[in-house]
């Protein structure tokens, strides 16, 4: 190979992680799933300002609790999209604000090993904000049988939903709680199981207060925690998991 | 001259890494807290390959018809230090080793012992069979080599609660369930050393991987407190011989309490729970953060759930 063929192909080559930044934390995967989740050609920058809070290990493989905090990002949020860098399918969860900001969120995932997890954001400009975070892990969270299958009484429990809502200094924080065994489809035997669709509106103006999709990284038993800038009179909770079964509550009202 | 020494330095190059390869040993030293009455203090750190494991209190008290061992150490190559220890300090045969719960810190040296002399609480014995395999796997993870050998040995015996008298010492001798749910605790009525296991951590958090509930470990640190004790020695941390460590206990179990409860009540995710301040008279308590995040994982969902309401469909 000529020293010419070299450079033009690492310049066709270039500009597909133009881009880019150096990864902090120098994850084999930090490419692949920038360009799977965000896109080819896109805008990333780190941000400190998205703060991903994880614990420095997990203690439970299975789940792992992960909270994004917004509230000191200047930017607006279009989209965040979370994934778990080294887990099997590693995608956790895409969100879509509504009109009102969206200025923090939690649940749980599962680690299959020690890794990176990512969440971007996308502000108006088009531009990728991301914020990482690093947990240690005995692993195998992903390939765990849940613990729903060993409790024959789960379909008892199947689709109980708790909820709250909790006033803060600025707008409302909304908490609940669904049992579901959101098997990853990861265990011999067991197919996939979960939650994919959730969605909060408001139940006057039936506006939508968030649109999320939930993957396989995510936890048995999800607990969800929303805060959104402003109250909303009485929220609505809707969840479609792959097999169909809907799910819907009330969730203002308690304040 | 020159090319000899370059020789030897050569050579000495080469056979550096055999020569020096470390042996691992744990060093164990015994301190004689009471008459007959001997205690193995270790670190209060976590599990780690420079440790071996040895973060662990274990006793060994010699009467006059035999000894009794109570609890065998996070490994064969501590068990098998711990007996060479106990042999040196009398000609007394080792009548009872007893395994205070099933927490693998306190049983994994349990090989280097004879069978029909390992005793444990029917509870624990069950836990231990259900647990010992992954508490392995997690002991070879997070110690490494110090555990080469090492297998997970199930006592034959069942000890009852209750009376024991071991020559001219007499046992009581109690289950309770604060830690693991099976949680053997000894008084020595003769001396009034309370070997507390588990029970009790002093100077070093407390573990929860296992415990029913903060509240009824909480119950029961006041139970043990009112028994007539001269000397306490913690399952981890120094031995006292005052309430100090039961004060810390109860004080620490209530801060742990509260802290999950009011987090529950204000909606808080695990998250920030795990960062939490932890108030500066629990700054002489080590690995606290640590044991918080873990505590958090295993405890908080229960609040959590007590503290959302069922949404009717």
């Amino acid at each position: 190979m000529t020293r010419l063929t070299m450079t033009l192909l690492l310049l066709a080559w270039a500009p597909a992680w133009a881009g880019i930044p150096v990864d902090p934390y120098s994850s084999p995967m930090w490419q692949y799933n920038i360009e799977r989740y965000l896109g080819n050609v896109t805008s990333v920058v780190l941000d400190e300002q998205i703060r991903v809070e994880v614990p420095p290990f997990a203690e439970n493989s299975s789940q792992v609790p992960l909270t994004v905090d917004l509230k000191d990002f200047s930017g607006t949020a279009r989209e965040i999209v979370a994934w778990v860098d080294l887990n099997p399918i590693p995608h956790l969860f895409s969100l879509t604000p509504g009109p009102t900001p969206t200025t923090l969120l939690s649940l749980n995932f599962r680690v299959q090993q020690a890794t990176t997890v990512r969440v971007a954001v996308l502000t108006d400009e088009g531009v990728w904000h991301l914020g990482s975070a690093y947990v240690d892990a005995a692993g195998g969270g992903c390939t765990a049988p849940s613990m729903t299958i060993a409790n024959p009484d789960w379909e008892k429990n199947f689709g109980t939903i708790r909820g709250g809502a909790f006033s803060r200094v600025e707008g409302v924080r909304y908490k609940f709680n669904v049992m579901h065994p959101m098997d990853s489809g990861m265990v011999s035997g067991v197919p996939v199981f979960h939650i994919e669709n959730v969605i909060m509106r408001d139940s006057v103006s039936e506006e939508p207060l968030l649109t999320m999709t939930l993957s396989e990284s995510a936890a048995e038993n999800p607990m969800l925690v929303f805060e959104l800038e402003q109250q909303a009179p009485d929220a609505v909770l809707w969840m479609r998991d792959n097999n169909g079964n809907e799910f819907e509550r009330r969730l203002g009202g308690q304040l | 001259m020159i090319a000899r020494g370059l020789l030897v330095a050569l050579f000495s190059l080469i056979a550096a890494p055999v020569v020096s390869s470390p042996e691992l040993a744990y060093n164990l030293e015994a301190r004689e807290v009471a008459p007959d009455t001997w205690v193995i203090e270790g670190s209060t750190g976590n599990f780690s390959r420079d440790n071996g494991g040895n973060i662990v209190n274990v006793s060994f008290v010699i009467t006059d018809d035999g000894v009794v061992v109570i609890d065998t150490g996070p490994s064969r190559l501590y068990g098998e230090a711990l007996r060479r220890l106990v042999e040196s300090k009398t000609s007394q045969p080792i009548r009872y080793v007893l395994n205070t719960h099933h927490h693998p810190d306190h049983v994994f040296g349990n090989q280097a012992f004879e069978p029909e002399t390992l005793y444990m609480l029917e509870t624990g014995r069950q836990r231990l069979r259900e647990d010992g395999d992954a508490f392995s796997d997690n002991m070879y993870r997070m110690v490494g080599d110090w555990m080469r050998g090492t297998d997970v040995v199930v006592p034959p015996n069942t000890l009852q609660p209750g009376i024991l008298d071991v020559g001219d010492h007499r046992f009581q001798i109690l289950e309770l369930t604060g830690h693991t749910g099976s949680d053997m605790v000894l008084l020595d009525e003769t001396t009034g050393v309370l070997f507390a296991s588990d029970m009790v951590f002093y100077n070093r958090a407390l573990t929860t991987p296992q415990s029913p509930g903060l509240m009824i470990w909480a119950g029961e640190i006041a139970r043990l407190e009112a028994l007539p004790y001269r000397i306490v020695v913690p399952g981890h941390g120094p031995v006292v011989s005052d309430d100090s460590a039961f004060r810390q206990m109860s004080d620490y179990l209530e801060w742990l309490y509260q802290t999950m409860s009011m987090a529950a009540s204000r909606g808080l995710s695990a998250s920030e729970v795990m960062q939490q301040s932890i108030p500066h008279r629990f700054d002489g308590i080590e690995g606290a953060r640590y044991e918080l995040i873990r505590t958090t994982s295993h405890l908080y969902p229960k609040y959590e759930q007590a503290a959302l309401e069922l949404l009717p469909e």
